[in-house]
């Protein structure tokens, strides 16, 4: 008989053996796997929508007066200083009182009694696209403000701290979910194959008078642990479709979840939850394998 | 060959079960090793079938000292040898065919020739309509002769049987130690540790007696 057809048929009859533990233990890491992806695909989805908001963000900085050309160098190199920014642009008296008598529109003859140059001129600072300049826009801003000659910062302050917290919360609990993931998949799993060694502890040891080799023990637990793995991150992924696509269903139509469009994971990031969970699941039988099974 | 020199055993925190043995069983031999309970000759057997170290002293299978080996060579050695153990070790939720097949599913036999084997020796230790009983349900007679089923099954080089006619009678006497003298005949060393006088009252085979641990007297070996 050929090692592998041996091996499989010894994991046949371990699960056999022990197909209750090894229900829990599916079941166990299949919800960890849907926690996990569960929280982390509102993670991402909402790293999507911070890149989007972000396309609206920008800092104005208001100035007590007109910048010479040779300011305005070392205002921009200045700015260029602290981080990466996609533009600077300069706005001059005369152009904030065009812009304003533009947006006016029919109503521009209210500001026939007003000098040209009331608006002040200011700085546009449009920063780059991604969450963490997004994040440290405050602290932009407080470096902006520290500039001499400057009256005001302003920017989309209250949404931009509320998205900040948003995602500070949402990525503490994908770290919480995914450590729940790792404990449960390893603890668990571990947990069973000690639960199916214990069980079988006279059998292993007539399988090493009678001359198994340690592959030949080994190997069927190891792949228990892979099957574990295999099926419930499978499971907990495929859960977690259906979910995703219940709710797309169920709240189609005009509401919150249409402000932006939610995404389900990429191939890759699925195949990478499996992958990690599957690695995991076999490190819990290996590391019990190594601790109660010593030949 | 099997070589023993000065090979002594003691078991923590000083009890004294082997010393000084040393002995040589030649390849193909039928060696019977005879002594009171306690004597050492249980122990003796699981020294040579490296279920136990030696506290002192070397023990030589085929040139290789097995207290050295380990994984895949132990392993493979260990395919060799065949043990009866007085205790049995039998997985008693298994069948009985299940309980012989196991030593020939290590060494990756095909189904159809392990199938045969086992009814073969079934046949042979008169337990034909025991094949699919689970062992756990047979009598301590037909235990012995399936653990001494499981131990030949996989046609070993060197057979250890652990007082192999312990629970039967006269009629399965005759017929397990026939089985043994078959495999003896087909090359096999056989090592039999028993104080039951009558398999080796007449024997032209090496005797050697333990008396508390220690070789009392070896006679007898006309045959090589």
């Amino acid at each position: 008989m050929s090692f592998w057809l041996t091996v499989l048929r010894q994991v046949g009859r371990n699960l056999k053996m022990t197909w209750g533990s090894q229900l829990m233990t599916l079941l166990t890491v299949s919800l960890s796997v849907l926690i996990f992806a569960f929280f982390y695909l509102i993670y991402s989805n909402m790293l999507n929508l911070g890149d989007k908001l972000g396309d609206d963000l920008s800092l104005i900085v208001y100035l007590d007066e007109e910048p010479g050309p040779e300011l305005k160098q070392q205002l921009e190199k200045k700015i260029r200083t602290f981080d990466e920014v996609e533009s600077i642009r300069f706005v001059s008296r005369s152009e904030a009182y065009d812009r304003f008598a533009l947006q006016l529109g029919k109503n521009q003859d209210v500001l026939n009694d007003i000098p040209k140059d009331f608006l002040p001129p200011s700085i546009e600072v449009v920063p780059l696209k991604n969450l963490r300049s997004l994040n440290q826009v405050k602290l932009f801003s407080s470096y902006l403000a520290s500039f001499p000659g400057t009256l005001k910062v302003q920017y989309g302050q209250d949404w931009v701290e509320r998205f900040y917290y948003f995602t500070k919360l949402l990525s503490i609990i994908v770290l919480l979910s995914g450590t729940l993931l790792i404990l449960t998949t390893i603890f668990m799993v571990a947990y069973t194959i000690r639960l199916t060694i214990l069980g079988r502890q006279a059998e292993l040891e007539l399988l090493k008078l009678v001359g198994a080799t340690n592959n030949y023990i080994r190997t069927p637990f190891l792949l228990e642990g892979l099957l574990q793995g295999i099926l419930g991150s499978t499971f907990g992924i495929t859960a977690l479709y259906i979910l995703f696509q219940w709710i797309k269903l169920r709240f189609s139509g005009p509401g919150f979840l249409n402000l932006f469009e939610f995404t389900f994971f990429s191939p890759s990031i699925s195949f990478t939850i499996i992958g990690v969970s599957i690695l995991l699941c076999t490190l819990g039988s290996y590391t019990t394998m190594q601790k109660f099974l010593r030949i | 060959m099997v070589e023993l020199i000065k090979v002594s055993k003691t078991y923590a925190p000083d009890v004294i079960a082997l010393q000084n043995i040393s002995v040589s069983i030649e390849s193909g031999e039928m060696f019977f090793l005879i002594g009171m309970s306690g004597a050492g000759k249980t122990t003796l057997l699981k020294l040579l079938c490296s279920m136990e170290i030696p506290s002192k002293g070397l023990i030589e299978i085929a040139g290789l000292p097995i207290n050295q080996l380990k994984g895949y060579k132990l392993a493979k050695l260990r395919q060799k040898i065949g043990v009866a153990y007085q205790d049995f070790k039998l997985l008693t939720d298994r069948t009985t065919a299940e309980n012989i097949a196991i030593s020939m599913e290590v060494s990756y036999k095909k189904p159809q020739l392990i199938r045969k084997r086992v009814i073969d020796l079934l046949d042979q230790l008169a337990l034909s309509d025991k094949h699919d009983t689970i062992t756990g349900e047979l009598s301590r007679g037909e235990q012995q002769r399936v653990t001494l089923a499981r131990a030949i099954a996989n046609s070993p080089t060197m057979i250890l049987v652990d007082e192999p006619t312990g629970n039967l009678d006269a009629t399965t006497t005759e017929r397990v130690m026939k089985l043994l003298t078959k495999c003896n005949k087909g090359g096999a060393t056989i090592v039999i540790a028993t104080h039951d006088d009558s398999i080796y009252r007449h024997t032209t085979h090496r005797v050697m007696e333990l008396r508390q641990g220690e070789k009392y007297s070896l006679s007898g070996g006309l045959s090589l």
